[in-house]
């Protein structure tokens, strides 16, 4: 009789046992990891996004554009709400009305998520800003002349914002406040002048009609006070430094007209900056820079060459810290239509290791940031049946971070 | 839960067939002390315990169930059912081949089949683009086949109906699956209508070795019924038909989305239980022998 409870008891352990060693669900792990692609139905819809951030409930918001006609001049503003697993909530489809033409980074301020757009009649430069669930959208014109915005930043609360003034063919940098009030303003030539130098112009009109290259048009400022921009600059693009107050720029790392220069731009602090370059098609990536005064050319800059890369490949650069390492993480397109991520010693500049995301479809990068959690999201452009373009986000858990920063 | 509950059940039945075998085993002891002699009580003690040894194989059949479905395309402005993968079970053959070492014992056998399982499963989804020009019209299909190799080690109680040349059997059983590879190959096929008439077209299929996002190891329950067939040169045919019955997630929660080509390709691996049915033929050999002469008293 005994015997047979024996038995019996062995047979509840051994499932016990099974069901233990089994595996869970967890809902951790969703939220650590995941590859999300929105889609929309209709044919002749078409999303890129800008920029992402992470949202105080663990969600992402995606500052994108939209396709509005077949005869618009300018893309909309798409804006779009995925929860913390990467599950499509809410989008929202600012009317052309309210503004177009969105532009990064997205900054998180306060409770709200500004970015730049304009006006499509008057093509102004307006701020614009979010809350966290995509309830409504606010839009304030910025004070003053600017228009035409290509990039802005955020810092000691103020905005830093490159534009393009086609009247004077200047690219301007310019401090704002939050209410678009003007702070400094200084515009600088792009260098039009003769009929062989309007082709400058017609690089900056194409990128914002987006008929031509999207230029990685880029502003901020240095610990010293110092702004700079990557844009054109006297007939080059070039990275220019300045206090949005002289008549000439501090310094110029100086492009080789639209064949050579800064793809992107990244601040470490001081003088050193986390670049990449290109030149007549080629990619350079240089992972801590100090930028030499005397008008440097960025030809001269070196770095490590990248020819699986796209030519003059987009490149987002993110610092990202770990328990026990400062990386920098380059994205790029590469020519197998993957997001290639590159991982960097940020003290070093040494090379750690690098991952692929995205197969079948082509993927393009558009942004990427560093969660609270401790891993990385990114968000780029994926073409589905390869041809749709629709917003994507892959996740990578900090355990992943880790590992490969530790290879 | 519902599979839990099985195991409830599991555990009444084994318990009901103990109770029976004690009562039957005691009037046949009754009969046995009238009918023979000396010589064949204790050929009958031999008979009481065996061991055998063996080897079986056959096809095999899954069925997985899902129990959390996951998905990499997320849509803004359609149902995410419409999307919804769709299983088809039974569907593709697997194969199997197993090792048998079993213990006999008063027509209970406790039986160890250490096995190496291919399982195969497969499910599409589908994808359509469209707008109010009839010509803006892509379909898209997505069919994806995993294939699974896994070392199962099923400990299963047996019992012998009856005691001649022909004797039927059930089983029922406990198992533990060890992952040792798997492979996804997706297959894209569609028609687009937007190049100006209906473009059919099929992809290369896409083959990607899978194993990280299959869990490690799983367990179930495993049924079935049998026919051994006594040649009488102490070789038993066997033939089997089993069913395993999945009771934890063969997915890997924490890999689901590690393998960057199938999450580019838009394929996630939902919460499964793999179910399997096998049909397999064999034989038998006894391990315990009356003589030097291989020879053992069970020739019925």
């Amino acid at each position: 009789m005994l015997k047979k409870y024996y038995s019996l008891l062995l047979f509840v352990l051994g499932v016990s046992l099974f069901s233990g060693c089994s595996e869970k669900s967890n809902p951790a792990f969703d939220q650590q990891n995941f590859a999300s692609i929105f889609d929309n139905s209709k044919f002749d819809a078409s999303y890129f996004p800008i920029d992402m951030r992470e949202t105080p409930d663990g969600g992402y918001i995606v500052l994108g554009g939209r396709r509005l006609s077949e005869n618009s001049d300018f893309a909309g503003i798409y804006l779009l709400k995925a929860d913390q697993y990467g599950k499509f909530v809410k989008e929202i489809e600012v009317p052309a009305s309210t503004g177009v033409y969105p532009v990064g980074k997205l900054v998180e301020y306060q409770t709200k998520y500004y970015f730049f757009c304009m006006d499509a009649q008057t093509l102004q430069a307006q701020i614009a800003n979010v809350d966290a669930l995509l309830e409504a959208v606010s839009v304030t014109p910025v004070q003053g002349n600017l228009t035409y915005p290509a990039a802005a930043s955020f810092a000691n609360n103020n905005f830093i914002l490159l534009s393009y003034n086609n009247n004077d063919k200047q690219s301007v940098i310019s401090v704002l406040n939050t209410d678009g009030g003007i702070l400094k303003t200084k515009g600088y030539d792009i260098g039009v002048g003769s009929d062989d130098q309007i082709i400058t112009e017609k690089y900056v009109i194409e990128h914002y009609l987006r008929t031509g290259r999207q230029w990685p048009f880029e502003a901020g400022v240095m610990a010293n006070g110092l702004y700079y921009f990557n844009g054109f600059y006297n007939y080059t693009f070039s990275l220019v430094f300045t206090n949005a107050a002289s008549d000439d720029p501090s310094n110029v790392a100086q492009g080789q007209s639209d064949k050579g220069g800064l793809s992107g731009v990244s601040y470490l602090g001081a003088n050193k900056f986390a670049l990449s370059r290109f030149s007549y098609g080629n990619n350079y990536f240089l992972p801590g820079k100090d930028i030499p005064g005397g008008d440097p050319a960025s030809s001269d800059f070196g770095g490590f060459t990248l020819p699986e890369l796209v030519a003059d490949a987009p490149v987002k650069i993110l610092q990202a810290k770990t328990d026990t390492k400062n990386a920098l993480v380059y994205a790029s397109n590469t020519k197998s239509k993957q997001i290639g991520l590159y991982f960097y010693e940020q003290e070093t500049g040494t090379f750690i290791s690098s991952r692929y995301l995205g197969f079948s479809n082509p993927y393009e990068i558009s942004s990427l940031i560093q969660t609270s959690d401790g891993g990385l999201a990114v968000c780029g452009t994926t073409y589905l049946a390869g041809r749709f373009p629709r917003i994507c986000i892959f996740k990578i858990s900090k355990d992943e971070l880790n590992g490969q920063l530790s290879k | 839960m519902k599979r839990r509950y099985l195991v409830l059940l599991f555990f009444l039945i084994a318990a009901t067939v103990n109770a029976q075998e004690k009562k039957r085993s005691g009037s046949d002891k009754k009969r046995k002390s009238a009918a023979y002699n000396k010589k064949a009580k204790e050929d009958d003690k031999f008979l009481e315990k065996q061991w055998w040894l063996g080897f079986k194989a056959g096809p095999n059949l899954s069925k997985v169930s899902v129990d959390k479905s996951y998905a990499v395309v997320s849509p803004t402005n359609y149902d995410a059912s419409s999307i919804g993968k769709t299983y088809k079970n039974f569907s593709l053959m697997g194969s199997q081949a197993t090792l048998e070492v079993s213990f006999y014992f008063k027509g209970f056998l406790i039986s160890f089949q250490p096995t190496y399982q291919r399982s195969r499963f497969e499910y599409s989804n589908q994808f359509n683009w469209m707008d109010t020009i009839p010509e803006h019209n892509v379909a898209l299909n997505y069919h994806q086949e995993q294939k699974l190799s896994y070392a199962v080690l099923p400990l299963l109680v047996k019992y012998d109906f009856l005691h001649g040349r022909l004797r039927p059997y059930v089983q029922l059983g406990i198992y533990s699956a060890l992952l040792l590879d798997a492979t996804t190959i997706v297959t894209v096929s569609g028609v687009d209508q937007a190049s100006g008439g209906a473009n059919e077209f099929k992809n290369e299929p896409i083959i990607v070795g899978s194993k990280d996002l299959f869990a490690k190891s799983h367990w179930g329950l495993l049924g079935g019924v049998g026919l051994n067939y006594n040649l009488g040169n102490n070789v038993r045919l066997n033939f089997d038909v089993s069913y395993k019955y999945g009771m934890s997630n063969i997915s890997s929660t924490k890999n689901r989305y590690s393998s960057d080509r199938l999450s580019g390709v838009g394929d996630a691996m939902d919460d499964l239980t793999l179910d399997n049915v096998a049909v397999t033929l064999g034989c038998l050999f006894p391990l315990r022998f009356l003589s030097s002469g291989f020879k053992t008293l069970d020739k019925k």
